[in-house]
């Protein structure tokens, strides 16, 4: 079996240990024998349809932000992976990446930066900085992480969220909620790494992959995940 | 009147914390001076004839301590914040302990120093330097560190160049080449550091080289590994020409507490942000030999940046990659600290055996189990809190002086 990862503008949107979640994705499917490579989607390059298995879009800083947000609509990038998600193909957003691919960006001054409209949300610029550990309750059961932003997130009516603060602020520190789910694509504003200590995350975001690409009978063998298990428990309890 | 008040106040608590032995009273004395007189960093530095700022996100304090060194040498006298407490409060207690009170009232208020060398973290850089008015600034580098606190990488540099636009253009600048950005914002001339050719390296023995600026050339000679220990000698060596102190070869320079110590059973070296702690592993991960351990110990708290998601920036992959044990995966290693778990995680995830990792989050319980049969060195490698706290362990079992002694 083969994967590819599709690290959109992994170049500019890297920041606070992002790259951690395609370390994790990486190892979790090569201790499976499974066959995963990365690819680098960035200002020059094309993503062409079924070319990519799972996407990962990070954070950066606002003016690389604003450079990729343009090339996002401009190049229609951002409409390509639209589409791909429709079909059911796994992404995983962090923080700037969960804001570019929401409707729009409202800076505090200027025009509204357009954003993909793959999360059915829009954020806007505020003065709070929201930074400290972060604990949810999801449906892949609790999830730790680190935030550190001052764009606060709302979601539209229809809109799922990921899941329900513990401790922490989330979309915008105001509502109990943190980060997306639409489809099989994930936002959120949690650093942490995320993946690594939310093993259950990875793997959903793996057979998601894989069922896309093989079929809905693929499977995942399960792997010996104490230390990372570990990990997640500990910081859990420290933080709640 | 109120000087006098904040450095009486200041060298009390400092008096205190020592006695009892609180702390290094590196900090303590200048935060509530300070809080008496907000001038009092302007007014003390205002005595001292030379200024020099360090600042940057690695090499501060490597930097400063070979330029103090150089300026030993030629016996000039220094005053500088030692302790890696690099805001405004440590230089302010620095200044207190070197103010005589008896001699407030001398035109050099008591401070008989020739040099002030001011390492000054990259965010307090804004505030704190105009009030230094310093004759020369060393730029060293920027990159990803504590981010929870700082901000983005873009937004410390667009500070520096607003804070150095305001600067008395006689102020000499030297920039590392990736600052370049710099040089639009400020009103004098900046200046690059010298060149370096011909490195060469003995293990952790040292590192030698030729360094050459205009058309002078030295040959340096330090007992310090690492390359970037030769970029942080060529900053500070290039300083040193500029300031006209006498560039000798360095070979008695003796490297700051923990940046990198030598201990009767192993090596420190500190890590505290990806940059920082690749270097560090790309300088030991040949040296490793295979009955050597590995202790690596991370904490969350303030002075370490609370977000610990810098280890995914960091390369452990280097470890396993470049050491003679590649294959093996079994190098022994112990992992400590409040976030020894999440340390394991990332172990793990850069390739080594699972089981060749023991976590144990006492420090001290964890530096006894990795010395226990210990046949080779044990390779120490401590974030900032950790290190401080390594310092007392060390100091209990004899091994070390107490920490404020440094």
């Amino acid at each position: 079996m083969k994967l590819i990862i599709g690290y959109l503008y992994g170049d500019y949107m890297n920041i606070y240990g992002d790259t951690g979640n395609i370390i994790a994705l990486q190892r979790r499917a090569e201790w499976r024998g499974i066959d995963i490579r990365v690819k680098v989607k960035s200002l020059k390059s094309k993503i062409k349809k079924k070319e990519v298995d799972i996407f990962f879009f990070g954070g950066g800083q606002d003016q690389q932000q604003e450079l990729v947000s343009r090339d996002l609509v401009l190049s229609i990038k951002g409409k390509t992976v639209k589409q791909e998600i429709e079909r059911g193909v796994p992404l995983l957003a962090i923080c700037g990446g969960y804001q570019l691919l929401g409707k729009y960006y409202k800076p505090h001054k200027g025009p509204r930066l357009q954003g993909v409209g793959l999360f059915p949300a829009y954020t806007a610029a505020s003065d709070q900085r929201m930074i400290g550990n972060i604990v949810i309750d999801s449906r892949f059961g609790k999830l730790v992480g680190f935030e550190n932003h001052s764009g606060k997130t709302y979601l539209e009516k229809n809109a799922k969220s990921l899941g329900k603060i513990i401790t922490g602020f989330g979309n915008n520190g105001e509502d109990g909620t943190e980060g997306c789910i639409y489809k099989n694509a994930v936002g959120c504003y949690m650093h942490g790494s995320l993946l690594p200590k939310n093993p259950q995350l990875a793997d959903w975001l793996l057979l998601k992959a894989l069922e896309v690409k093989y079929g809905p009978q693929a499977k995942l063998k399960s792997l010996d995940d104490n230390i990372e298990l570990k990990a997640h428990n500990i910081a859990i309890h420290r933080f709640t | 009147m109120r000087l006098y008040l904040a450095i009486l106040l200041g060298k009390l608590i400092s008096f205190i914390s020592r006695t009892l032995k609180i702390g290094g009273g590196s900090a303590a004395p200048g935060l509530y001076a300070l809080k008496i007189e907000p001038d009092l960093v302007e007014k003390l530095a205002g005595f001292i004839p030379k200024n020099v700022i360090i600042t940057g996100t690695n090499g501060k304090t490597t930097t400063a301590r070979i330029l103090a060194h150089l300026a030993k040498e030629a016996g000039l006298k220094i005053i500088r914040n030692p302790t890696g407490s690099n805001l405004e409060r440590g230089i302010a207690s620095a200044l207190i302990s070197g103010a005589k009170l008896n001699h407030l009232n001398h035109p050099e208020g008591g401070l008989r120093w020739h040099l002030g060398v001011w390492e000054l973290d990259e965010f307090a850089f804004n505030e704190v330097a105009p009030k230094l008015k310093p004759d020369l600034i060393l730029f060293l580098n920027v990159s990803r560190d504590q981010l929870d606190r700082y901000g983005e990488i873009d937004k410390v540099v667009d500070r520096w160049c607003k804070t150095i636009s305001k600067l008395n253009p006689k102020t000499i600048i030297l920039i590392n080449p990736d600052l370049a950005k710099l040089k639009n914002y400020f009103k004098g001339e900046t200046k690059e550091f010298g060149k370096v050719k011909n490195i060469k390296t003995d293990g952790l023995n040292g590192t030698s080289f030729e360094f050459q600026i205009s058309n002078f050339k030295f040959q340096i000679s330090m007992p310090v590994p690492g390359m970037y220990n030769v970029l942080n000698a060529t900053a500070a060596i290039t300083a040193a020409y500029y300031l006209n102190i006498p560039i000798t070869p360095l070979n008695n320079f003796q490297p700051a507490f923990g940046r990198f110590e030598k201990l009767p059973f192993g090596y420190i070296f500190l890590i505290k942000n990806p940059a920082g702690a690749t270097q560090v592993f790309e300088t030991i991960a040949p040296l490793i030999k295979p009955n050597d351990r590995l202790l690596l110990a991370l904490n969350d708290n303030l002075a370490d940046g609370t977000d610990v998601s810098w280890i995914w920036d960091a390369v452990f992959e280097i470890l396993l990659q470049k050491s003679s044990r590649a294959k093996s995966r079994d190098l022994s290693l112990y992992v400590s600290g409040n976030r020894a778990h999440d340390l394991a995680v990332r172990l793990k995830y850069a390739g080594f055996e699972p089981d060749a990792i023991e976590v144990e989050p006492s420090l001290k319980k964890a530096l006894k189990r990795s010395r226990e049969g210990l046949k080779g060195k044990l390779f120490i490698l401590p974030t900032y809190t950790c290190m401080l706290e390594l310092q007392q362990i060390l100091a209990k079992m004899g091994i070390k002086k107490h920490y404020w002694r440094e």
